[in-house]
């Protein structure tokens, strides 16, 4: 046997890290905590947009990078999720932090129905086109439901509070949109180290062999589904927050190269890669913002680049830094 | 800010939802949209030839649409006459997609069809979003090279706007036909859409074929943007909008399918009017959504695709 | 013996080609049964239709006395008939560890709230299951690929975990769908000796699709030749070496 078993294996560290490794990551929202104290209003809303992405960069990435499935429907969770918890803060007078948990929830029963075609075995392109369809007909409702949404002029979305405290600043939506990610980011990683983020990539490598497993791949094709519109939807709920303003433009297609962007420049399939394509791609378009098309040009551009020259994203440059930084990135 | 299919469905002068039974309108709305669907044919079938040639769904085509009608617009302004310039800009665009393809996705093109698709989508983008720094802030039109005009003929209104996107998309599909069933290239293209593993057997130059396929689907694609543009104003976001209606018709027809693409383009142009007049205004915008999803969910091969069905 | 798996009558047709044929056969416990003919004779399909990844048009699929026909692949699976594929059916974005511990999926008892509270139950269930990956490719001999991604694993390497993670669970039936494409001659008289000794020590019953003509007349306790769809002979190797329809359908193109 000793043929079979010739080639050698990486040096350790790589994927089995030890408990201290990971405590580090730890320090990260700790030394994040006095930011507010050093940033203006402006550069304060910048970093709370970016803390908005990162769940909206997660949950995509599990569904286009983890289950590898071409869905193009993450924009409507967004979207749902924002409006999710626009409509309940305005029509129902309910306080922001009591719309977050039925924003997400929205988005997962979003994500349920567009894993349908998925469970029914749409795939590849088919898959794409239809998701990219349904993301338009949802785009249409918010612009044709008006009582509702308040149509192509959005709706006003109160004063977000929490507990009863409101939060008047952006350094005190800072505090409460670094505790969800931190919690997104926490669940998410538990998920994806499970069984349930093995079948994903199972999945993702060989649908068949998966099945051949014993894997139900049709419920976890819809539980990656939910899983990420359930993340997504909470990104909307804070977008609302941060924004103040819900409206159907800000889920157009200009949407949908930003959130690619995110998962792509980040790295496909990589949790840290959804984190670092938050920072990074978030925070350049808010520089350019009033020059119109520049978003689309430049992310545009930019995938393409990562696309031939650099596969598996940002994750794979910190990758290479220290092995405490390997992630489950994308490879083909 | 979307351009809208109206000006097709309601001639100048003419008010659908006017006097008058509303079954008699049923010739009336066939014939605007059989207009439509001619539109909505040739960007299918454009979109088809490509696919066909590389099997990647090109998701950045509706930019090359939008492309198209754009470098006639700069044409004209330079003074061209319009029917070299419409020449010239399918020159341009056939160029422009062979170079695509053959600098962004050949390279990957082994490579998962996940990256293929995000490569063209972000093309298309990149595209777009130059258009939009350059032209998004103003309305453009392009002034047609014939008259507006309508007339009657029994109780159906015609327009010139119908007659020429009828009439050019028909000399088109006419002239596709005879190249593909009549000449040795035709039947070249013919042979390796049916192999193409076969087709590098026997020393045809593959990489080749689907840059150049590549290019005469963005040739045929800019032609449909340049139609759209006699009839709605110019805008970045054309091609999006179109290419959303060519997916609806090429799932009705069934994906990949030529005549398929043809026939899904001409239901849909058709269904569009009929459901938007006899049910709701809204299925107007909605139909080509709906179309897509409906029959991806119930009969994925569509009307002429082969059946695949994999259990897993 | 009573048969573990046993196929009565199984036609599968696609349009108008029948890719098997009225096929009847059964694998006992413990028993290595080969599939051979030449490519396109359906053997392949027989084994898509025994797991479930092809539809049967007509006869029956028991294991274990129960029709399993009608259930999809993850069910048939679940019952304890697992496989292996013919070109590699390894997860290329995964450890061979984490291959294996997809193997085991049926096997991990955490559950989905559980992981996310991380309950102590269901961490305890994820790292008892990476023990026993662990233990089994050691077992395998390639314990020290485990954190090695399956893609960067040798064909040998490969074969190994993928044999090893269709056994994870223990299934009383294994179908190896050529095992030996690409291995050099030695590596495959150790193959055929891991065949044996699932076989003989542990009571799996084999079904093993293999065109290595060697190989399968040393494993084998019977030889089930299959052409154009149809079963031409059902005997021990020896058997079957001589017979004059085998050797026309097959071995006479070898």
């Amino acid at each position: 046997m000793t043929d079979i078993a010739k080639k050698e294996s990486l040096p350790a560290g790589g994927r089995s890290r030890s408990r201290i490794g990971r405590s580090v990551f730890w320090l990260i929202p700790i030394l994040l905590l006095p930011v507010p104290l050093f940033l203006d209003q402006y550069r304060q809303y910048v970093v709370n947009l970016i803390l908005v992405y990162v769940p909206v960069g997660i949950g995509f990435n599990i569904v286009v990078g983890n289950l590898g499935l071409l869905a193009f429907s993450n924009v409507a969770f967004f979207g749902i999720g924002a409006y999710t918890s626009g409509v309940l803060a305005l029509k129902l007078g309910l306080p922001w932090w009591a719309t977050v948990l039925p924003a997400g929830i929205m988005g997962a029963l979003a994500g349920s129905a567009a894993s349908v075609p998925a469970l029914r075995g749409v795939r590849l392109f088919y898959l794409a086109i239809m998701t990219l369809a349904f993301g338009e007909l949802l785009r249409w409702v918010y612009i044709r439901w008006v009582p509702v949404t308040g149509g192509s002029f959005g709706m006003a979305v109160p004063k977000p509070s929490v507990f009863g405290l409101p939060l008047l600043t952006e350094g005190h939506k800072f505090y409460a949109f670094l505790f969800l990610v931190v919690l997104m980011v926490i669940l998410t990683n538990r998920l994806l180290r499970s069984r349930f983020g093995r079948a994903f990539m199972a999945i993702k490598s060989n649908e068949q062999a998966a099945a051949a497993m014993g894997i139900p791949t049709d419920r976890y094709i819809l539980l990656a589904f939910a899983w990420g519109g359930f993340v997504v939807g909470i990104g909307g709920s804070m977008y609302a927050a941060l924004v103040g303003h819900v409206t159907p433009i800000a889920f157009d297609l200009t949407e949908l190269i930003l959130e690619f962007a995110i998962i792509m420049v980040g790295g496909l399939g990589s949790l840290v890669g959804s984190v670092l394509g938050a920072i990074v791609i978030t925070s350049a378009p808010e520089f350019f913002r009033n020059w119109l098309g520049f978003q689309e040009l430049l992310f545009g551009v930019l995938i393409v680049v990562v696309i031939l020259f650099l596969p598996r994203g940002l994750a794979s440059l910190l990758a290479r830094l220290h092995p405490i930084f390997v992630d489950r990135y994308y490879r083909d | 800010m979307r351009p809208r299919a109206s000006p097709v469905l309601r001639p100048a002068g003419f008010d659908p939802h006017g006097a008058g039974p509303v079954l008699a309108l049923f010739p009336q709305l066939v014939v605007s949209g059989i207009a439509t669907g001619m539109l909505y044919a040739l960007i299918a079938l454009s979109m088809t030839v490509g696919y066909r040639a590389t099997t990647v769904v090109n998701f950045g085509h509706g930019d090359m649409v939008m492309a198209g009608a754009y470098a006639v617009f700069v044409l004209l302004g330079s003074g061209m006459p319009f029917l070299p310039a419409m020449v010239l800009a399918l020159a341009l665009l056939f160029a422009f997609g062979v170079l695509t393809q053959r600098v962004f996705m050949q390279p990957i093109i082994a490579g998962p069809h996940l990256s293929l698709a995000i490569m063209a989508l972000s093309i298309g983008y990149a595209v777009r979003g130059g258009a939009r720094l350059e032209w998004g802030s103003e309305v453009t039109t392009l002034t047609r090279p014939y008259p507006q005009d309508a007339f009657m003929v029994g109780s159906v209104v015609f327009t010139t706007d119908d007659l020429v996107i009828s009439g050019v998309v028909l000399g088109l599909l006419l002239a596709l036909f005879v190249v593909f069933h009549l000449t040795p290239i035709g039947r070249l293209i013919q042979a390796i859409f049916q192999s193409q593993r076969g087709a590098a057997l026997v020393g045809i130059n593959v990489h080749a074929f689907h840059g150049m396929m590549w290019g005469a689907g963005a040739a045929l694609g800019a032609a449909g943007g340049v139609l759209l543009a006699l009839i709605v104003p110019l805008s970045p976001d054309m091609g999006v909008w179109t290419l959303l209606r060519g997916f609806a018709a090429m799932t009705l027809g069934g994906f990949g399918s030529l005549h398929g693409a043809v026939i899904g383009g001409l239901l849909l142009g058709i269904m569009e009017k009929l459901l938007g007049f006899y049910v709701s205004t809204v299925f107007i915008d909605i139909t080509a959504y709906l179309v897509t999803i409906l029959v991806l969910l119930i009969r994925p091969s569509g009307l002429f695709g082969r059946q695949a069905s994999i259990r897993v | 013996m009573a048969a573990l798996l046993e196929l009565t009558d199984v036609s599968v047709r696609f349009g108008g080609l029948t890719a098997v044929d009225n096929v009847s056969l059964s694998v006992a416990a413990g028993e290595v049964c080969a599939l051979i003919g030449p490519n396109g004779a359906g053997k392949t399909t027989l084994f898509n239709a025994v797991s479930g990844n092809a539809v049967i048009n007509s006869g029956a699929i028991r294991f274990q006395g129960e029709e399993i026909h009608r259930l999809t692949p993850h069910q048939i699976s679940a019952k304890g008939v697992r496989r292996t594929f013919q070109n590699g059916g390894l997860f290329a974005h995964l450890t061979a560890l984490e291959n294996v511990l997809v193997g085991l999926h049926t096997r991990v008892d955490s559950s989905f709230l559980g992981l996310l509270a991380s309950a102590p139950a269901s961490r305890r269930a994820e790292s008892a299951a990476t023990a026993r990956a662990r233990e089994l490719l050691d077992l395998m001999q390639v314990g020290h690929v485990a954190d090695n991604l399956a893609s960067d694993l040798s064909g040998g390497q490969q074969r190994m975990v993928e044999i090893v993670r269709a056994l994870a669970t223990e299934p009383p039936l294994l179908l190896l769908d050529e095992p030996a494409v690409g291995l050099a001659p030695h590596m495959r008289e150790q193959l055929g000796q891991i065949i044996r000794r699932l076989a003989g020590e542990r009571g799996i019953g084999i079904l093993l699709i293999e065109h290595a003509i060697e190989l399968v007349m040393n494993v084998s306790d019977r030889v089930v030749v299959l052409n154009y769809g149809k079963k031409v002979a059902d005997a021990p190797p020896a058997q079957v070496r001589a017979d004059k329809a085998v050797l026309e359908a097959y071995l006479g193109h070898a």
